[in-house]
């Protein structure tokens, strides 16, 4: 579902993708949830950079190479097919985020694609955020509209809301 | 909104009379609300949404001539505002993707690099009419001027270079290999050099700029991840620098080039710049403006921007005359 754009990132797509900035306009979603439940109990089900398929519903597998270090990289191999190669950025346990990248477009209409997921504690419930930047799948003018940036932000913010309710459905039930 | 228009016409021209024009403004670009937040530095209010051209990205402040600039990527345009005003009062060609911006300390000269046609592209503000543009390396980005010119420091991020520029000549008068990717530029007159903020090797090059022929890499200074903008702070001792990817903002010390401390809770900080004893770092995943106390690096206010804001360059500035 959220992920079938996948294949229509296409290689000479990537090729035209110039390396950073400019050409298209860097997107950005952000996602909280509040979650009636500790912060350290929330971190414990998806701090490890391994967990997503044990709490996201569209994840099949999530294999990471190293675990929690830094350049770690995860295979998240989607349900309705399709996969991602993203590389740990920075994992910190103490303030309970870690942060990757996309290797390439991948499952997503989106490229130079960066993530953070914190939970952050509020009193005795936890606010899970999880936001990321991108650009959209499409580097030059007048992308079609499955690659344009609408079709990115929906991508990402459909990721986001489904594994954040699945999320507080899990860990809320007792 | 046609009502807000006209109640800041009213104030501009209270502004122009009185001395409360003096105050400093900062020029916030906010990418995808298309437009700029001017907020008045005494206050931390918003006095102003400036709507502009498309995707604003970069921003310059002549206060000597009461003029703002801003390059708008995707209408391929410069918008100039009027600061008396805070409104467009015209808009320029720019080339096929303007970027980095910088004006000559007089307020004559506009230099803007062209990202996709390898140009740095030059404007006489007074005439309001555009030079011959100049050939520069790959990907020119960040720019900053000697003063009134005719030197312009150019960053080639695709050629892991910075150019120095004459544009009396209208060449490209020497060239320095910096670290891999430098997107943004400062130049820091007192020490006569320029720092270089290298995206990629994470680290800024500085370079020492006294001899305009042979600018010499002095020392590389490891900073965060994506380092992408740069301020002097604190009378010039302190070199703030935004880590994009790493959501923190460096202090070094400008005269050791030692890491000082690093500040944390920023989001996706890009634009910086300092004036008195505050610094202000510009939040581009919060649409969030943070104030800073210089000296100890506290924050002291948070305001509300437009969306997704970047603030690309020296974005304060203020009237230094209140005759047009």
């Amino acid at each position: 579902m959220l992920f079938r754009r996948a294949l229509l990132v296409s290689p000479l797509a990537l090729l035209l993708q110039p390396a950073a900035a400019h050409g298209p306009t860097r997107q950005k979603v952000s996602e909280k949830i509040t979650i009636a439940a500790p912060a350290a109990a929330v971190w414990a089900r998806i701090g490890n950079f391994d967990a997503l398929k044990d709490w996201h519903p569209a994840v099949a597998e999530s294999a990471a190479d190293k675990g929690n270090t830094e350049g770690s990289v995860r295979l998240v191999k989607l349900k309705g097919g399709g996969q991602l190669v993203e590389s740990l950025e920075s994992h910190n346990a103490a303030q309970m985020k870690y942060s990757y990248r996309a290797k390439d477009g991948g499952a997503l209409p989106v490229t130079n694609y960066t993530s953070t997921i914190s939970v952050v504690a509020d009193g005795n419930q936890s606010v899970v955020e999880w936001r990321g930047a991108f650009y959209r799948g499409f580097p030059n003018n007048d992308p079609p509209p499955d690659q344009n940036d609408d079709a990115a932000v929906k991508a990402v913010t459909g990721v986001y809301q489904s594994g954040l309710a699945a999320l507080k459905t899990l860990v809320e039930r007792r | 909104m046609f009502a807000a228009l006209l109640t800041a016409g009213c104030c501009a021209a209270l502004l122009h009379a009185g001395a409360v024009a003096a105050a400093p403004f900062a020029y916030i670009t906010n990418q995808a609300s298309h437009d700029v937040s001017v907020v008045d530095l005494a206050s931390n209010l918003v006095v102003a949404t400036v709507p502009v051209g498309r995707s604003p990205a970069g921003v310059a402040v002549a206060g000597r001539t009461g003029r703002v600039f801003i390059s708008n990527p995707d209408s391929k345009t410069i918008s100039v505002i009027d600061m008396r005003q805070q409104r467009v009062v015209d808009t320029w060609d720019a080339g096929s993707g303007p970027v980095g911006i910088a004006v000559a300390a007089d307020g004559a000269r506009l230099f803007v690099a062209d990202w996709y046609s390898n140009r740095l592209l030059v404007y006489d503000t007074l005439a309001a009419r555009a030079a011959q543009p100049i050939a520069v390396g790959r990907a020119p980005a960040g720019v900053a001027v000697l003063g009134n010119g005719p030197t312009v420091f150019v960053a080639e991020r695709d050629d892991d270079s910075v150019a120095v520029v004459d544009t009396s000549t209208q060449r490209v008068r020497s060239r320095v290999r910096v670290g891999s990717h430098p997107f943004a530029l400062l130049h820091d007159s007192a020490r006569q050099r320029v720092y270089a903020l290298n995206v990629q090797s994470n680290d800024i090059s500085v370079i020492d700029v006294q001899d305009l022929d042979r600018p010499v890499v002095l020392a590389t200074v490891a900073v965060g991840k994506a380092p992408y903008g740069a301020a002097l702070a604190a009378a010039g001792t302190l070199l703030y620098i935004t880590n994009q990817h790493d959501d923190t903002v460096s202090v070094v010390d400008a005269v050791s080039l030692k890491l000082q401390r690093t500040l944390t809770g920023f989001g996706y900080p890009e634009g910086i710049a300092a004036h008195g004893d505050k610094v202000y770092v510009v939040n581009w995943m919060d649409d969030a403006l943070s104030v800073l106390d210089a000296a100890s690096g506290r924050l002291l206010a948070t305001v509300a921007t437009g969306r997704n804001s970047r603030g690309f360059g020296d974005f304060i500035g203020q009237l230094e005359s209140t005759t047009p």
